[in-house]
Parts: C-alpha cells; structure tokens; sequence
C-alpha cells in the first residue's frame, strides 16, 4: 500500500504518513487500507494544522490543509490525541461512510509494541546518526530497564512505561517530554538535543 | 584604532560606557553595555557574552533538535572581539560609545557561526587572489506612525503608514510626510559614520529606501547594521514603528539589494573596454559561480518563512534563477555601462536577510565561478515574471531553499560545512515552529503568525 506525500510536505503530513505506514506493515490494517476508498482530513482543534488523506486504488495521498471534498473530518488537538485523558475527537460525516470512518479511526492508530520493542526500533534508527550517544540505558520507573548501544552508556532516560511507549513509538519528542516532566535524563545536553532530533525525525518519517 | 590610541579617543569624547554590537546569523543584535573600565579590561578577547544566544530561535525557543561541535556542552561563554575600527561616540547618546564586534571562542578563534567573521574571511580569499571587493545595500524598511506597544496591541496589522495609504514610489509628498523622522536618521547616521547617499519613498505605504556609498564589504555590511538600528531607535523616539519583515503586509515586501563590484590594482575588474559587451572573462566566470549557486543561497537571502512572500511574480522581487543586462526583473542585474559604475546588482535578498550573510553568500558563489570553470547560462531577455512553470524558478519556500542550500557542495566549501549545517538546522527548524506553533501552511496570505514572530525583530 503506497503512502504518497505532497510536494514540501507539513510536519503534520509527515507524521499521519508515518503512521499510515506502520499501519500499512500490520496485515490486518493493510487489508482495510487496501480496501478504503475516499477522502478524510484531520484538523487541528488548537492550531490552522490540518491535513487531508485521500485513499485510492492505488495508495493513500497525504497534503496539507482540508479538501473541499473530505467526506469525513476529525477534529481534534492533534499533538495530545495519544494522551490517556485526551478529549474525544469529534467527528463529521462517519454517518454517511460508517465503514470508512471506523477504518479511518483503526488505521490511525496502528498497534504498537512493548516499550522496548519500540525502543530497540527507535535505536536503530537513532544510532545510525554519528552524533547519537554510543549506549542508551533506558529504565522504566515502573520496573525493567535496557541497555541498547555499546558500553560505556552514554545517556540515561528515566520514565514510566507509557511516555517511554509514547517516545520511542514517535508519538511524543523527547525534549518535550524532558520540559513536560515526563521524562527525566542523565546525559549531556549535547545528546538531549541529538537524540531530541532523532525522535523528532523519528514521529516524522525518518 | 590601535589599541594604544584608545584610552586618548575615550578620554576625547569622554566616555563612560560602551554599546558592543554583534550580530547572529538571525540578524538579530546582541551585545551588553560595558562600562568604560570593564570594555579596555577585557581587551583583547572582549567582554564573555553566553553562548546560548547561539541556541535559541527569533521566538526565542532553544534550539533543541540538533547540536553541534563548536557549541560548549555546559553552555559556557564566548566572547564578543571589539573591532575597534568600528568604535564611534556619537553625540546623540552622550558619554555611551558603539562598537561592532566579532564572536570569537575562548581562545579567539572567530566561531563558525559568526556572520561578521565569515564575511572577513571570504573577503581575505578574495584580497589572496588579488581582488578588492566594494559593495553597497540599497535598505528598505516601513515605517508606521503607531508606536510599539500600540502596533503589538493591534496585532501589526492595519497599521497607518508614515506616508500617503497607497503606493506610489518617489512620490515628493510621501518624502516630506516621513521628512522629519528621516531628517533625525540621517543626522545620526552621520554622527555613526555611515555615508548615506540618498533616502526616498518606495512603492509601499510607509516604505522607505536608504542608500549608502560602496565601501569594503564589512564596511558595507556594517553600515547596514547601523542603519537598521537608527531606523528603529528614531521611530521608538517619534512613537512610531519600523518593520524590516519582508512582507508585512499584502503590499510590496521590503527587500535589501546589494551591488558590488571588484577591483584588481584599482581598476574595475569587471569590465573590459576591448568587448563589445563590455564584460570582463572575470565578470563572466563570476556571475557563472553566482548563478550555480543562486538556488541554495536563496536560503540565506529569504531566511524566514515570510520572507517567500515577497517573492512572487509581478511583485517586483526576483523568482527565477536569472540574470540581465539593466533588467530588474532578474535575480542578478548587471550594470557595464561605465568602468566606474560596472557593478553586480544582487536582488534576492529580503528585508529580513542578514546583510553579512548576504555578502558572503555573493562572494562564496562568484568564489566558486573563479575555482572552477561553469557554463555560464544565457541571460534572461523577457521579464522574469509570469513565466511558465516549466521554466526553472527559485526555491519558493524555506524548506525547498533550505534542501537546495544543504545540497551545494561549493557554498559548503566556502561557506565552511559548521556554518552550513547549522543554517540548514536552524532554517528547518523554522518552518517546524511555523508549522506547529500557530502558522497557517495553507494561507496564501500574511499570516499573524509571521507578524507576531518576526514584525518587531527582523
């Protein structure tokens, strides 16, 4: 299932792309993918962002803004929608496309892993940027910690479970996290900005 | 000034502190007032300033995506360097000198991101070739007769220009509305040393032009700085405001022209008498290295997400990689009607764009065309406007141009790979603070975003 950007894509672009295709990895969400056919946007209930998904034979199309022609539109604070306590979305015209709304909800939201699942996954990604710590220790306040990289580790970051998932999943940005409390780390501040970039990159796509 | 010599000229016009005046690659000024025993005490290196106005945006969020090897982990100090060739005591601030300085480590090595220094060490490549470089900025700025806090209440829009509502450009009764504000410039421009020419009304409501006399690069640039700070601090005291955005308005945007030229045993190394067409091989070489480069210096040229505003078609800004004999409708303009006044008229830049930078960015693409041979492309006959998309445009937004900067491997090389990685961060960082603190990436249209960020600082 192709995943297209426009031209000069938004960081909103970016980031629903990435999630249509960790969705798009997942079998059972790549059927329903495959099978969408319409046009949805997302808008931001807080900010102008906004983007619209138009789903076709051939792939889904990712722009920015809201089409004239979105058939469903969900509103919502975007940048929280991953929040335990965030407000329900609301959304327009799933009654006309009740399939294509619930599928809309399913494949963005794809399935994720354990914290360390995502973490090992974000590691690869992270480690290939020379300027990344050598060794991460990673440790769960919640119990459980993992060491990915090489020794001597280099950067600790301590946090429960969930902002740890919601991290290395791309759903949060680590210097964000740090600011917001939830996160805590041990390093330098030449790796929170280093490894803050590649969690940035990370939500976006790479 | 020599050293030796200072304390005699502070004693001369008695001064008891002094203004230092750097400036980031933003364009922003930074700088501290010294008192006088503290500014000959931290001769030579110059007074510690922290290294953290380095690592925060226009909007004053830190940068925190990126790092890099020049910065000091524990966010220490660097050091502003007086250039004490620049130090004046203008009457209008009685007792207080201004000095112009460089940002240099602890040890005073220029940082790589020093835009002043980047700019001398360009010019030296140039002098190592032989080739004296002049330049001057042609600077555009709007002037609005609310004050401060009043244009920040109102959001910077609907502002009443300090001449006629409409635009005109040249119009005598525009230049005796802004008479008594500019008279006030000028004065102070003269008390700072900077040999104004000539100032007019421009095509916008409120716009205003300055001119200044071709001097060395730094020179050149310097006085832009100085020029930018009078304007405003002038218009605090009418209660007035002035804008350097590029396009606050849907009017015509602000640009900052800049013309240069070089000389070679002082004669002008752009011309030759014996070809029709006058352009010297020099010339031709030169102008090659600018065009290769123009895509990716755009990005220093339209350094904000407003600045793309500016640049649309029949705007008066230049939105084509092109260049013309006389033609301004090109993105280089070239002048070869006289050896005196032989010249490279470069028109991208906006308002909004760090003159340093500006020059540098010049001199690293004509550099370029000097160290290698590059076809040189046709010039551009027609307007530059209106033009199929088929046919190759500038960069029109400030991640295109950024992608197009981090991608020339010949302003890298003269520009120095820190200062590039560090634009290239900081530009894309931009358009995420853009995009996800409020800006509208769908608005066609000046947007209160851009005017909240950049009205009062570029």
């Amino acid at each position: 299932m192709a995943v297209r950007l426009e031209d000069d894509p938004t960081p909103l672009v970016c980031i629903i792309a990435t999630k249509l295709r960790r969705a798009a990895r997942t079998p059972e969400l790549a059927v329903r993918m495959r099978a969408m056919r319409g046009v949805a946007a997302l808008r931001s209930t807080v900010d102008p962002q906004a983007v619209t998904l138009r789903f076709e034979a051939d792939g889904v199309t990712v722009s920015r803004g809201v089409a004239p022609d979105a058939e469903v539109v969900i509103s919502a604070d975007l940048m929280k929608m991953s929040d335990p306590d965030a407000p329900k979305p609301k959304v327009s015209g799933a009654a006309r496309k009740p399939k294509f709304a619930l599928s809309l909800a399913k494949v963005l939201e794809p399935p994720v892993g354990t914290w360390q699942e995502e973490a090992r996954a974000f590691w690869a990604f992270a480690s290939q940027h020379p300027a990344s710590p050598r060794g991460i220790r990673v440790v769960c306040l919640e119990g459980g910690e993992l060491v990915l990289g090489t020794e001597p580790v280099e950067y600790e970051l301590h946090g429960k479970a969930a902002a740890l998932l919601a991290l290395f999943s791309g759903d949060t940005v680590l210097g964000e996290e740090l600011l917001a409390g939830h996160l805590y780390a041990v390093g330098s501040l030449q790796h929170t900005a280093e490894l803050t970039g590649r969690s940035l990159a990370w939500m976006m796509g790479g | 000034m020599e050293p030796e010599s200072l304390e005699a000229w502070l004693d001369q016009h008695a001064i008891h502190s002094v203004r230092t005046e750097g400036v980031t690659v933003d364009g922003l000024v930074i700088g501290k007032v010294l008192s006088r025993r503290k500014f000959t005490k931290s001769l030579p290196l110059g007074n510690a300033i922290t290294e953290l106005v380095f690592g925060y945006d226009v909007g004053g969020t830190p940068y925190l995506a990126w790092w890099n090897e020049w910065r000091r982990d524990a966010l220490g100090d660097y050091h502003q360097q007086p250039d004490l060739d620049t130090l004046v005591a203008p009457r209008f601030s009685p007792g207080q000198a201004r000095c112009i300085v460089d940002h240099v480590d602890l040890q005073g090595n220029p940082l790589p991101v020093c835009p002043r220094s980047i700019l001398r060490r360009l010019t030296d490549r140039l002098a190592g070739l032989g080739f004296q470089a002049k330049a001057a900025f042609e600077i555009e700025f709007m002037v609005f007769t609310e004050s401060r806090a009043q244009a920040r209440r109102q959001g910077f829009r609907n502002l009443t220009p300090l001449t006629l509502p409409r635009a005109l450009g040249y119009h005598i009764d525009n230049t005796a509305m802004a008479t008594r504000y500019m008279d006030e410039v000028c004065r102070r421009l003269d008390e700072l040393g900077v040999p104004w020419e000539a100032w007019h009304d421009e095509a916008a409501p409120g716009q205003l032009e300055i001119n200044v006399e071709p001097a060395d690069p730094i020179t050149a640039a310097d006085h832009a700085l100085r020029i930018r700070q009078v304007t405003r601090e002038v218009a605090h005291e009418f209660g007035h405001t002035v804008t350097y955005m590029a396009k606050p308005n849907e009017e015509y945007g602000n640009g900052l022209h800049v013309h240069h030229s070089l000389q070679r045993d002082g004669s002008a190394a752009f011309y030759d008498d014996a070809r029709p067409d006058h352009h010297s091989e020099l010339l031709e070489r030169w102008l090659a290295g600018l065009m290769a480069t123009i895509n990716g210096a755009v990005s220093v040229m339209a350094p904000t997400v407003n600045s793309y505003r500016r640049m649309v078609g029949w705007a008066a800004a230049p939105v084509t990689p092109s260049w013309g004999e006389d033609n301004k409708s090109t993105a280089i303009r070239l002048l070869t009607r006289s050896p005196g006044a032989t010249r490279i008229e470069h028109r991208v830049a906006a308002a909004d764009a760090n003159p340093y930078l500006v020059l540098a960015t010049v001199f690293a693409g004509g550099l370029a065309g000097l160290a290698e041979p590059i076809p040189l492309p046709a010039p551009l006959a027609p307007a530059g406007w209106g033009l199929p998309p088929s046919m190759p445009h500038l960069p029109a937004t400030i991640t295109k141009a950024a992608d197009a900067f981090a991608a020339d491997a010949r302003l890298r090389e003269q520009l120095g790979a820190a200062f590039t990685d560090y634009w290239v961060n900081t530009r894309r960082w931009e358009w995420l603070m853009f995009n996800t603190t409020g800006g509208d990436a769908s608005a066609t249209e000046v947007g209160d975003w851009e005017r909240n960020r950049y009205f009062e600082v570029m």
